[in-house]
């Protein structure tokens, strides 16, 4: 018998040519279906209130105002996503950004000019305070995730009464009364004209977005083929590159089509003798501090959660908490972790939320909770645990913050979105249920 | 009670009489008041499977938990190659070179096949982030070796049928140079082909020399490919019989009644043969 | 954890929810400085109100000024004369407070002065009380039934207030009207009758102001912007969006009524982050925050209703009460209360109520506060002038004289 190492080798026949359905195509780029449609929905979302509105909705100015409103709850979702996958919960954030809060205002206020003798210009005062206030965010997730992970505690019952108790410990803090008067750079942080990167600061990030996108893809062909993987097709290749780099230029340009008032353009070209040209001084504002932070954190997180062991020892532990012991995973420093992470992340949307107040009330934060929440399970977290992505949290909060601010623009007032919010989460949960069921 | 002496082994796989490669004795167990596992002494030899057989809740799962470090022994000693050690977690199990694969897989049913062979244990690379496709290509790799077919290294393990599922928990407990296996029931929830795929993979590990435990419900199964069979009733060990010198018939008569088959009454003897 | 430990926690759990009803008669001492020694109460205490135990249902407690003013007011006119207060804080729900109210009555009120968190909601704890035989005082806020004594401001006189200042400094142009949360009928129907007894129907129906902010025909319940639960944060984001319209739209903002302090804070906020510019805006409650804000041109008028006399007013009707007084001739001692507050008639008055009823009230006075007599807030004692004149540039001829 022949021996086919031997044989000549055979020309290897081509496939017959099958008419490759559209699916199919689709599946070639390894694109996440839910994400794109949860994409495909954010835009729908908005055209409908532009044509609501009468065609005023879609401006740049507006796009940011929806952006830095949504950008607390968006930060704060990154980490849900990690608690709830690991089978948790955490309704204290909302508490947990306010005492934060108020902390940050009592601190530049108070405290530091008065007993610790900082005066308004000791150098990186604001600093200080957000590195205390992040701190204490540490601190509170820290107390609540030793609670749970060690005492075995359940995290609904223990961040429940983190809820209540904390919101109650701001009152002690200005006996209910509004605190005012940040520091200037603090405020930054809450965006608006001066609190934006600037133009040539928004170019920037997205050169150096788009290069990040290029060497990604480059990089990971690169490990493909290094291993003898299959490798994507070059057109889907292209078209995600060209996907990526489009949306990065285009956040880019909306962002710098937002120009400075004309009555601070104006004094700023007083103030540099620099000259008024015919209609106005147009100064592009670009990116506000907000929309980078939350860049950044998303970022940040999505590297934590899908490249670091961490990440992927929470995601274990929710898709089978007896299989990650076996494994010999140290499970209980890993759900601990997970509080303390929410927790620095709840000190920085408080951050973005007394600098947009220069200033923090006792009810800052209030029902952050709940939105919190509905990102993450919007953007396709399950409470089944296991299942979850940050970039969908992240979505899923700007979905719901595009519904709420279209509503408030066309007059729908609080209630009628509230119930608008309600119905787009159930909506959103069942699509996921349903899809379960089909066995996708 | 006597241990029969091991039949002659192949020549190539073990030196005669070595220091076995798993001595467990006096072996205490207790569960919330419950004694699982009394008093209990067993060994294994390199390149030896040995059959632990017993009805339900005669705690077998609970003594191959104590030498995986799922639930730590309350007393008794644990030697592996003549050396005592203590195995309190999963961890120090895996470092001394014994892998499990439970009944019920212990796999991460949202994660790939990949990230479940390396759980706990992921390649990283220099900048301490995971390689994951290092580990796929290792996984790959040692997939040839389990089930040649096997496709679908990017799927959660959720999505695989049950054979492929335990070719990933056997890929896992291979792939890092297990001197000790401890499978428990790995051929229940498995077809005929499936199942003989299985046993040669056995039969390739004990011709390295690796010392398996095997706990089965299936006689037959235990009788083809072990070398001994212990037997458990009630949390105590009844016997261990060198396979060749016994027949099914004596194992179940010691798994039902608990005793060695010289031990039964004649009456005993009567009811068993019906 | 095994079932039986679960089951276990969740009533355990389910207690301490319930047991974190308030502060329960927490000590809170004053805002800002100590008061000035203008309010000594004068009733005469008799032997009578020595036993008089004053029940307080507090349904917000945590907003600043009950603990600053109202609670004070009330506390000290009652332990002058000898009585014993209680208190409990519903924290904005409904059920809690009637939990509250059995709760205070079971600990041996014998008046119940009650901050009602809804206007309806609140009856089943009022039958509860006048089953006992135990007075109610409507404290601030209305409550639908005959047999209430109703001590508030005049809202409809505060929304007055705001809206006279407000079309004083902007007689046309574009408006936005901020309100409060939509279950209180201070935000729904009181101030907004204030606002259009200044006149600001009037205006709108004949062109000459013109609401942003409407969300339907209706008036005046689709004209301006709820707030749900009063909250800064929801003001802050909805006057963004009012702002983002506006500027689409190409409408200027000429004027802004806000129906109160913690709501116009949000509208500052807004204003600031678009870098508007400051439109006169109107708040209420003197807020030491948004009186920071007056002084430094950002808020026009805050319509300022010394909680303190009220608190006082109604220590003095509770221990009157007790000792068995008829409400409709209850009558107030002259100079118990500053006379500039003080209502009309010191005796108590018929009030028609929105649901059909006729209770008896003490309705006293409320002071808009603009930069030119910011002064009275400081002799008050009601802020500092540190607070006050915050960031204020004394030398610029814009600063007001109170901070001079």
């Amino acid at each position: 018998m022949t021996n086919l190492a031997d044989a000549p080798p055979q020309a290897v026949s081509a496939p017959p040519r099958q008419r490759r359905s559209f699916r199919d195509l689709v599946l070639q780029t390894e694109i996440n279906f839910r994400l794109f449609g949860m994409l495909v929905a954010l835009a729908v979302i908005l055209l409908v209130f532009h044509v609501w509105s009468g065609g005023t909705f879609l401006r740049p100015e507006n796009m940011l105002s929806l952006a830095v409103q949504a950008s607390g709850i968006a930060v704060i979702s990154t980490g849900m996503v990690l608690v709830i996958v690991s089978r948790n919960i955490d309704l204290s954030v909302g508490s947990i950004v306010g005492i934060v809060a108020m902390t940050y205002a009592v601190l530049m206020t108070d405290v530091m000019p008065g007993l610790l003798g900082m005066a308004g210009d000791f150098p990186f005062r604001w600093l200080i305070a957000l590195g205390l206030g992040m701190g204490l965010g540490l601190a509170v997730g820290a107390l609540q995730g030793f609670i749970i992970a060690y005492i075995g505690v359940p995290s609904f019952i223990v961040t429940l009464g983190g809820l209540l108790s904390i919101r109650g410990a701001i009152w002690y803090f200005s006996r209910g009364a509004a605190v005012s008067g940040l520091d200037e750079d603090f405020q930054l942080i809450g965006g608006g004209a001066e609190g934006s990167i600037g133009g040539t600061a928004t170019w920037v990030v997205a050169v150096l977005g788009s290069a990040a996108i290029l060497a990604l893809l480059y990089y990971n062909r690169r490990q493909r083929r290094r291993y003898g993987f299959p490798l994507r097709p070059i057109w889907a290749e292209t078209l995600l590159a060209s996907l990526g780099v489009l949306f990065v230029w285009g956040l880019a340009w909306v962002a710098n089509r937002n120009f400075w008032p004309r009555g601070l353009a104006e004094a700023y070209a007083r103030a540099n003798n620099i000259p008024i040209p015919e209609g106005g001084l147009l100064i592009p504002a670009g990116l506000p501090y907000p929309v980078v932070i939350v860049i950044a954190v998303a970022l940040l997180m999505t590297w934590i959660a899908t490249r670091r062991r961490f990440g992927r020892y929470v995601y274990a532990y929710g898709g089978n908490p007896e299989a990650a012991e076996l494994a010999g995973i140290n499970t209980r420093w890993t759900i601990m972790k997970t509080f303390m992470l929410i927790g620095i992340l709840c000190a920085i949307a408080g951050a973005i939320a007394a600098a947009r107040l220069n200033g923090a009330t006792l009810d800052i934060g209030v029902s952050y909770e709940l939105y919190v929440i509905a990102a993450a399970v919007v953007g396709g977290t399950s409470f089944a645990g296991g299942i979850g992505t940050i970039p969908g949290a992240v979505l899923g909060a700007f979905v719901m913050q595009a519904i709420a601010y279209g509503l408030s623009y066309v007059g729908v007032n609080s209630p009628g979105q509230n119930v608008v919010a309600g119905i787009v989460l159930i909506l959103a949960v069942g699509f996921d249920a349903w899809n379960r069921r089909r066995g996708t | 009670m006597a241990v029969a002496e091991p039949a002659s082994t192949p020549a190539s796989a073990a030196v005669a009489h070595p220091a076995p490669l798993v001595e467990m004795r006096n072996i205490n167990v207790s569960y919330g008041g419950v004694r699982a596992v009394i008093d209990l002494s067993i060994d294994l030899s390199a390149g030896e499977v040995v059959g632990l057989v017993g009805g339900n809740g005669a705690g077998k799962s609970t003594l191959m938990k104590a030498l995986s470090g799922a639930h730590p022994a309350d007393s008794g000693e644990i030697r592996i190659n003549g050396q005592p050690q203590t195995i309190t977690n999963p961890r120090i199990a895996k470092g001394l070179g014994i892998e499990t694969i439970y009944q019920t897989l212990a796999l991460a049913d949202n994660i790939d096949a990949p990230g479940n062979v390396f759980l706990g244990r992921e390649v990283t690379t220099p900048l301490g982030t995971i390689d994951d496709s290092a580990m796929e290509d290792a996984t790959r790799k040692i997939m040839k070796r389990v089930n040649p077919h096997f496709t679908g290294f990017k799927k959660p393990v959720v999505s695989l049928s049950g054979g492929q599922r335990q070719a990933v928990a056997i890929a896992r407990a291979i792939h890092f140079n297990a001197r000790v296996l401890i499978m428990d029931e790995p051929t229940a929830a498995l077809g005929p082909a499936e199942t003989a795929q299985v046993r040669e993979q056995i039969k390739q590990l004990k011709n390295e020399g690796v010392g398996i435990f095997l706990i089965s419900h299936d006689i037959h199964d235990v009788y083809d490919i072990s070398d001994r069979i212990s037997v458990m009733f009630h949390g105590e060990l009844v016997g261990t019989l060198d396979k060749h010198a016994c027949t099914t018939d004596d194992v179940l008569a010691m798994i039902i009644m608990g005793k060695r088959p010289e031990q039964l009454s004649r009456q005993e003897l009567a009811e068993l043969r019906g | 954890m095994s079932l039986n430990r679960r089951a276990a926690i969740l009533p355990a759990a389910l207690l301490i929810i319930a047991a974190c009803g308030g502060p329960g008669a927490t000590q809170a001492p004053t805002q800002g400085p100590t008061q000035a020694a203008t309010d000594a109460p004068t009733t005469a205490p008799t032997g009578a109100t020595a036993d008089c135990t004053v029940a307080v249902s507090w349904n917000n407690f945590q907003q600043p000024r009950w603990a600053a003013h109202d609670q004070p007011g009330i506390k000290d006119t009652v332990e002058a004369a000898g009585g014993t207060y209680i208190d409990a804080d519903a924290d904005l729900s409904n059920e809690q407070q009637i939990t509250d109210v059995d709760t205070l009555i079971s600990r041996g009120a014998d008046v119940l002065i009650l901050l009602a968190q809804d206007t309806t909601a609140i009856l089943p704890a009022v039958d509860t009380a006048n089953q006992e035989g135990i007075p109610i005082i409507a404290y601030d806020r209305l409550i639908e039934d005959p047999e209430v004594l109703y001590i508030t401001f005049d809202n409809v006189a505060v929304g007055r207030a705001e809206a006279e200042a407000i079309l004083e400094a902007v007689p046309e142009g574009n408006y936005v009207l901020i309100k409060g949360d939509p279950g209180d009928p201070n935000a729904s129907t009181f101030l907004p009758q204030g606002w259009d007894e200044a006149g600001l129907k009037a205006k709108v129906d004949a062109g000459e102001i013109t609401i942003l902010n409407m969300s339907g025909d209706n008036w005046p319940e689709d004209a301006g912007t709820y707030t749900a639960a009063w909250a800064t944060e929801t003001a802050q984001d909805n006057m963004e969006t009012i702002i983002d319209r506006a500027v689409a739209e190409d409408n200027t903002i000429d004027a802004i009524l806000a129906e109160n302090d913690s709501t116009a804070i949000g509208v500052v906020a807004a204003l600031e982050a678009k870098s508007y510019g400051f439109p006169p805006l109107s708040g209420q409650d003197g807020d030491p925050a948004n009186l920071n804000n007056v002084a430094l041109g950002k808020q026009y008028v805050d319509v300022w209703k010394n909680a303190r006399e009220l608190g006082k007013a109604a220590g003095a009707a509770a221990l009157a009460l007790c000792e068995g007084q008829d409400m409709a001739s209850l009558t107030m001692e002259e100079g118990l209360v500053d006379p500039s507050v003080a209502p009309d008639s010191l005796t108590a008055q018929d009030f028609e109520t929105p649901g059909g009823n006729t209770v008896k009230s003490f309705i006293l006075k409320p002071t808009p506060i603009t930069r030119e007599n910011l002064d009275l807030v400081l002799e008050g004692g009601w802020v500092t002038k540190d607070q006050l004149c915050q960031g204020v540039d004394t030398a610029s001829a814009e600063a007001p004289e109170a901070c001079k």
